[in-house]
């Protein structure tokens, strides 16, 4: 992380119009990214790869090899890492396939069982509830929209398959990125003319470091989240804590909708595997509440928060407009890109309005030109 | 693993860069590292590479060709016939008049941008066409975070290079045995 003071320009506040640019733009991208989401994902899961790789690349560098060899050598090391782990769990995997139709319809009817049982509590308390015959209505319902979970695993398990190849791009992608991302950069800044060049070189970096502070962050939260849930559930004995955890802390990275996912998962596991003590439940619903709490006050502000600098409200507002534009990819990718699209936005906006930029870049043209044609 | 390490490689660029003030103590690997955060860019005879009270993010190192540096105050002392800046050009061109120092291959400016974001102290114009090295602070800052020992490697010709300046500036002013 960059440890030194911010540039004076950045301490200037953007005015409305310059706003109203970065929602307008941020809206657009994520709209042309939903279309193009088959590429959007493997990149930016590319890019969590990059920065995940990028420490072990430095450290080679250091000790003397090249760029090239260094970012050939992790990405080998992660592929062969990951190839490992699959065909160790693979067996496993395999073994528990055709058990996995029955384990979500046991999960799926333990929901089901807890919900009919708390509302049918609350219909002995509440006599309003019971003549509306609330338990039979909800449960009605929850049969007739849920239909047999083998409708809904093979569309999934088709999506999975439609995916597979895209997703195999992100390693390849972060290969790149390590090996070739410095002279990108290079490469852009040398095409700027020199009169911008300060400015786009800061602007290039200010996107460097907001896209790494959001990825370590968001990798930081993943952790961060797994531990405390998965402790909280152990504690609570509930089985697989820590698998619970790493799905229930992915699942966050989809704003309200991911938790309330998550949160869901945990509930089911819960009423499924303790059918007579639904205060497990109660106590899952409670952890995960309190996990919320600790994520949304203390984690997201330590981690992602501080990364973007963004101002709570405009990042409610933000996430509700993201869902609104492009529904769950929306969500997801409104943060990073808002956060890229603030940098980029604010700094073209102080380099277009200022004059003497202009007028140096006007001198430097006129330069050239005399240059090229002064024995004409 | 044969030849993935390999040290004592150098190559005509790292040469060229260890020779200059500010990267004359790092080893070849090192340079390696710091040849991969410098830009080169080139200006034409006449063309501002900065201004004064411009907000400094990289330092300058000549490559080839020759350097002006030149202050406000001093055009507009030594040249009171000059034009009022107005809102839209608020620094005149220069030329000569304010002149403080011409920089040749080797040297470097606009070094306190390593260290602050505080604004030039002069303006930096070509006075032939020249090449010029950039190393920009914030990839030094985040070399003292990474690769300590090379960043330390440079601040300390850095402050060298700033206590010889500080010396003769004092000596410039009869009080050179203030600084010590």
């Amino acid at each position: 992380m960059n440890g030194s003071h911010p540039p004076a320009h950045a301490h200037h506040a953007s005015g409305p119009v310059v706003w109203v640019a970065i929602i307008g733009v941020t809206c657009l991208l994520l709209l042309v990214f939903q279309k193009v989401l088959w590429l959007v994902v493997p990149f930016l899961l590319a890019l969590i790869l990059y920065y995940f790789l990028y420490p072990p690349v430095r450290v080679l560098i250091y000790r003397g090899m090249s760029r090239d060899a260094a970012a050939s050598v992790v990405t080998l090391a992660f592929l062969v890492l990951l190839s490992l782990a699959v065909v160790s769990l693979m067996p496993r995997l395999t073994s528990q396939v055709r058990h996995w139709q029955d384990t979500v319809d046991r999960y799926v009817q333990g929901g089901t069982q807890l919900l009919d049982g708390s509302l049918r509590s609350l219909e002995r308390h509440w006599p309003t509830l019971e003549r509306a015959k609330l338990a039979d209505t909800v449960a009605a319902r929850l049969t007739q929209g849920a239909g047999n979970i083998s409708d809904h695993i093979e569309p999934v398990a088709l999506g999975i398959m439609a995916w597979t190849p895209s997703l195999l791009l992100a390693p390849f992608l972060a290969f790149f990125f390590l090996r070739d991302g410095r002279r990108f950069k290079r490469f852009l800044s040398a095409a700027v003319p020199n009169a911008f060049f300060e400015r786009t070189l800061y602007l290039l970096h200010e996107i460097d470091r907001t896209a790494r502070a959001y990825f370590q962050g968001l990798i930081n939260l993943t952790i961060l989240d797994t531990l405390t849930l998965a402790a909280g559930l152990w504690l609570l004995g509930i089985p697989g804590p820590l698998t619970l955890g790493v799905i229930c802390a992915v699942l966050a990275w989809v704003p309200y909708v991911g938790s309330i996912l998550g949160g869901l998962l945990v509930v089911l596991v819960a009423a499924t595997d303790f059918p007579g003590d639904p205060s497990m439940a109660y106590w899952a619903i409670g952890l995960f509440g309190l996990v919320r709490l600790l994520d949304d006050f203390l984690y997201m502000p330590m981690t992602i928060g501080k990364s973007l600098e963004l101002h709570p409200l405009v990042t409610v507002l933000m996430i509700f407009v993201g869902g609104a534009v492009a529904g769950v990819s929306g969500l997801m990718l409104v943060l990073p890109v808002l956060g890229v699209v603030m940098v980029v936005g604010e700094t073209i906006g102080m380099i277009v309005t200022d004059p003497r930029l202009i007028a140096r870049h006007r001198h430097a043209r006129k330069l050239r030109r005399e240059q090229v044609s002064s024995d004409l | 693993m044969v030849n993935l390490f390999h040290l004592k490689k150098t190559t005509p660029r790292l040469e060229r860069l260890h020779t200059l003030s500010l990267f004359v103590n790092l080893t070849p690997a090192e340079l390696r590292i710091v040849d991969g955060l410098l830009h080169e860019r080139d200006y034409l005879q006449g063309e501002v590479i900065f201004d004064e009270g411009e907000e400094g993010q990289a330092i300058y190192i000549v490559a080839s060709g020759e350097v002006l540096i030149c202050r406000q105050e001093h055009a507009e002392a030594t040249n009171s016939t000059s034009a009022t800046p107005s809102p839209l050009h608020p620094r005149r061109r220069q030329g000569d008049s304010g002149r403080v120092a011409q920089l040749g291959p080797g040297t470097f400016f606009g070094e306190l941008a390593l260290l602050d974001n505080s604004p030039r102290s002069a303006q930096a114009r070509a006075a032939k066409p020249c090449k010029l090295i950039v190393f920009f602070r914030d990839d030094f800052v985040s070399l003292l975070d990474t690769h300590a020992r090379i960043a330390s490697k440079i601040s300390r010709e850095l402050a060298r290079h700033l206590g010889a300046r500080m010396r003769t500036m004092a000596q410039a002013m009869g009080t050179s045995q203030d600084v010590v």
